[in-house]
């Protein structure tokens, strides 16, 4: 650099390529709009002459509705419609699996926050104090909020028949009659997660004018919503358009309708364009949570390490209303073994009612609840054995061949031990001197609450696995039309399907695989809407293998066409036709015509439904071949914690993940990125408090997230082991980073600590240990402080 | 995210309550909400309305029950509509 000349910032280069092909760095469009603030979001929808929506929620977990007056709100300036169940014309209840939730509640309200009635007016502000005005006459009711006691004979029955939602009963081998050397027991707790996507729930209903609606909404599954509208507005599907607006993220929190409907029925009633947006303590009561769940487990094993049975009671909290619960339930059980050879397995899966907060899809579904548990258990059985935990691991790891728990043989890839000995292989971080130390590089960070005097290092490690696609029979299927044809002089593929981006990258990739299959450059992937058929959920990490796999179809039916005109043209010996760079080939005669000339004025569309292989429902002993694909990651975690303080430091992930194949190689460290930032969320930071079925920390001042603070670097070898079953062999990536992060970092907590670490997220009151003897009341101001409650080394003696 | 083993058959039972019964319409709704939740198959599907949901012979076992419950209790009548698999398969 020479001495006093200005400057300037080089950007650092990214190995990035655009637009590119499949398995290239692609630069996502959405990328720099979202990173600048200029991203239109769902919140940003604006119509002129629109009017607000507002909800009024219950106050009760649990209570009855004597009566409900709405004339004040009725009569204040400005507001257009006061809306209860009576206005509802269809069917009055909604759910994706079991429509068993009120979109309006008209007797028992049964989770605090449920929505009683509804407003529109010509100001938001209008609309919410509209909204305080309607006079609802409860008669509050205790809340049922404990899941086991909500399966006792004599709990208040929460819903007709019963509270007990879903019971699977996993019989495999002889658990009973099973014969151990070694034998270890736990019980495990898991909190309340919330989803926290960063845009709320918001959307836009707008009246056709020839009695129907059009909703411009974010969600992750538009022909979902769209029937699910249709029966409770009394209209015909064709009648409930949805088109996608701008996601702000969902992890499943937006599978489940949320104002959805309340919008719909606004708008049809005043016949005016009407928008609802939640505040974000709002959105805390308006979708669905990660279930939280207790888990007890016996696990056996011979001298050797091999395990012999895995017997495991679990109970999760489904909350008030069904949700998708029922295949969170599924998935629990499916699980519950974790990713290793068990010969014997006696699992009972419960889903259970209760007055707290409705639970259902997050990232993980299921699974991160049970791996939690099975791996806490691994490392449990370790130490017992007095074995290297991933030494224990990689002997016990499922092959393909093998037969899981539920009956299904472990098709391959499975490289369970191949990740966990690439994440044991990879060289550890530098374990820098604690004293003298940057304080950002210490536990608690620049609050300088420590020195580094009391701060150990820990190591743990997890394996975990998921199902990617819907499972148990569900026909599941994706649809995508392509269009190819000359734009402007030059070739363009117009690639149409209903499939939601939410942030995964989803946009990206349908161009990629358009590019590959038709060797064009230009591709406009088209806004989602229900104007073409369902692609399914952006959930189950399905999307690029389903709606991929959709695109990719559709293209090649394109291709099929093109060639059958080009071998019309040019004589159908023609052999090994191929497309690339907007020109068509042949093997023998290299190139024979550029699409423009081909196509002329034409334009070739094709429209196609990919469907994944069938699966089963389990028999009545949790048997069946489920799943269709399963993936798999294993991670390391290195913590530092200062054990006297509770604080933690997560110095490093390390991973190891199968891909199949990597699509995008910069969406894939995303998601990777991501998925362990929402692990150590759980591990450390995230939990709903719930406090008789009341939310203490609706805000994100109180529901703490991971800050790019928080986060540790990522260390990532990926593998690609094409599953021959797969689109490009790929696997679904979104889900595994989640779900084995968790428990590897309680792992190293325990492994720096010596603490039994039991419940996520850990409290540091665990850490230092006086978890179970905390004080009766916090010290009060004016008080005398510990010295009326005890000291915390008096209380952590025992 | 629909994965669970879709019902077979699901059956809505309206019942329209009689305002000369001896019971209070409140009751007749009860009565069939009641015998609906006893088969282990039913949810709340509206104000006067249950739904029930399973297999075929499970269903429409059910189903007479509650119309015996709700007319035994003085219901004026009771709407029934039922839902083979095949009607509600649009989801996906």
């Amino acid at each position: 650099m020479t001495s006093g000349m200005p400057t300037t910032p080089t950007r650092p280069r990214t190995p990035v390529s655009t637009p590119g092909k499949v398995g290239e760095h692609t630069v996502r469009a959405d990328g720099v709009p979202k990173v600048t603030g200029e991203f239109e979001y769902s919140s940003d929808l604006w119509m002129d002459g629109m009017l607000w929506g507002a909800t009024l929620r219950s106050p009760h977990p649990y209570a009855r509705i004597w009566s409900t007056d709405t004339s004040a709100a009725e009569a204040m300036p400005g507001v257009h419609a006061v809306l209860t169940y009576e206005d509802v014309p269809g069917r009055k209840v909604y759910g994706m699996e079991i429509p068993d939730q009120p979109v309006l509640a008209w007797e028992d309200v049964r989770y605090q926050g449920e929505p009683v009635a509804i407003v529109a007016a010509d100001h938001p502000e209008t609309a919410r104090r509209a909204a305080e005005k309607i006079a609802v006459e409860y008669e509050v009711l205790e809340p049922l909020t404990d899941p086991e006691e909500a399966m006792s004979e004599e709990a208040p029955q929460l819903h007709p028949s019963g509270n007990l939602l879903r019971h699977i009963h996993t019989v495999h081998g002889d658990a009973e009659n099973a014969e151990a050397d070694v034998v270890v027991t736990g019980e495990y707790e898991i909190g309340m997660q919330d989803q926290a996507f960063l845009g709320p729930e918001s959307g836009l209903a707008v009246p056709d004018g020839e009695g129907g609606v059009d909703l411009y909404i974010s969600t992750q599954w538009l022909h979902v919503d769209q029937d699910q509208l249709a029966e409770s507005l009394d209209l015909p599907p064709e009648k409930v358009k949805l088109t996608l607006s701008g996601v702000g993220g969902a992890f499943g929190g937006r599978e489940d309708l949320s104002m959805q409907a309340h919008a719909c029925l606004l708008a049809l009633h005043t016949e005016r364009p009407v928008k609802m947006m939640y505040d974000r303590e709002e959105s805390f009561f308006g979708h669905v949570h990660r279930h939280p769940a207790r888990m007890r487990y016996e696990h056996g094993a011979d001298r050797d390490g091999k395990l012999v049975y895995v017997k495991a009671r679990l109970v999760l909290d489904g909350g008030a209303y069904a949700s998708s619960s029922t295949a969170v339930c599924s998935n629990a059980a499916s699980f519950s073994c974790g990713p290793y050879d068990v010969p014997n397995a006696l699992v009972d899966t419960y889903m259970v009612y209760t007055n707290n907060p409705p639970c259902g899809a997050m990232r993980g579904f299921g699974a991160v609840q049970v791996c939690f548990a099975y791996e806490s258990q691994m490392d449990k059985l370790a130490g017992e054995l007095g074995m290297d935990p991933v030494e224990l691991r990689i002997k016990n790891a499922i092959e393909p061949g093998n037969t899981l728990p539920f009956g299904q043989e472990m098709p391959r890839p499975a490289p369970v031990a191949e990740i966990l000995g690439r994440v044991k292989g990879m060289p550890l971080p530098e374990e820098k001197e604690m004293m003298g130390r940057d304080l950002r590089e210490l536990p608690g960070g620049v609050s300088n609450v420590t020195h580094g005097e009391a701060v150990k290092r820990g190591v743990g490690y997890s394996v975990g696995f998921k199902n990617v696609c819907y499972s148990e029979g569900f026909d599941d299927y994706s649809t995508a039309r392509v269009t190819l044809q000359v734009e402007g002089g030059e070739p363009l593929v117009r690639v149409h399907t209903a499939a939601a981006e939410v942030g995964q990258g989803l946009v990206t990739i349908q161009a990629q695989i358009a590019r590959t299959e038709l060797g064009v450059e230009r591709v406009s992937v088209l806004g989602a809407d229900t104007g073409v058929g369902s692609s399914g959920s952006s959930s189950a990490s399905r999307q690029t293998y389903m709606t991929g796999g959709a695109v990719k179809m559709a293209c090649q039916a394109v291709r099929d066409r093109l060639f059958e005109r080009v071998r019309e043209e040019f004589g159908e010996d023609l052999d090994g036709l191929s497309l690339d760079g907007g020109e068509v080939f042949s093997e023998g005669r290299g190139m024979l015509a550029p699409l423009d000339e081909l196509l002329g004025g034409e334009e070739i569309e094709e429209t196609c439904e990919f469907h994944h292989k069938e699966t089963v429902p389990f028999d009545e002993n949790g048997q069946g071949d489920a799943h269709v694909q399963f993936a798999f990651a294993a991670h390391r975690a290195v913590v530092e914690v200062d054990v006297e303080l509770g604080l933690v430091r997560v110095v490093e992930i390390a991973t190891a993940q199968d891909v199949g194949r990597v699509m995008n190689p910069q969406a894939l460290q995303g998601q990777i990125e991501g998925g362990i930032a929402q692990g150590l969320g759980l591990a450390l930071l995230e939990e709903i408090q719930i406090r008789e079925g009341k939310i203490q920390n609706a805000s994100f001042t109180d529901y703490l997230i991971p800050t790019i603070l928080d986060m540790p670097s990522v260390r990532a070898e990926i593998l690609e082991l094409a599953d021959p079953e797969a689109p490009y062999g790929l696997k679904g990536v979104g889900e595994p980073p989640t779900i084995a992060s968790t428990p590897a970092i309680v792992s190293a907590l325990r492994d720096a600590t010596g603490q039994e670490l039991a419940r996520v997220p850990v409290k540091p009151e665990q850490i230092v240990g006086i978890a179970e003897k905390p004080p009766r009341e916090p010290p009060q101001a004016g008080s005398g402080g510990y010295s009326d409650i005890g000291r915390l080394d008096e209380r952590s003696e025992t | 995210m629909p994965g669970y083993n879709r019902a077979e058959l699901t059956a809505e039972l309206k019942v329209l309550a009689s305002s000369d019964s001896e019971r209070a319409p409140k009751e007749q709704i009860e009565a069939a909400r009641e015998a609906a939740g006893d088969s282990g198959l039913a949810r709340e599907a509206g104000p006067e309305t249950t739904a029930l949901a399973g297999k075929r012979s499970e269903v429409l076992g059910a189903v007479l029950k509650v119309i015996e419950a709700s007319l035994d209790a003085g219901a004026q009548a009771v709407q029934v509509n039922v839902e083979t698999e095949g009607d509600s398969s649009r989801f996906g």
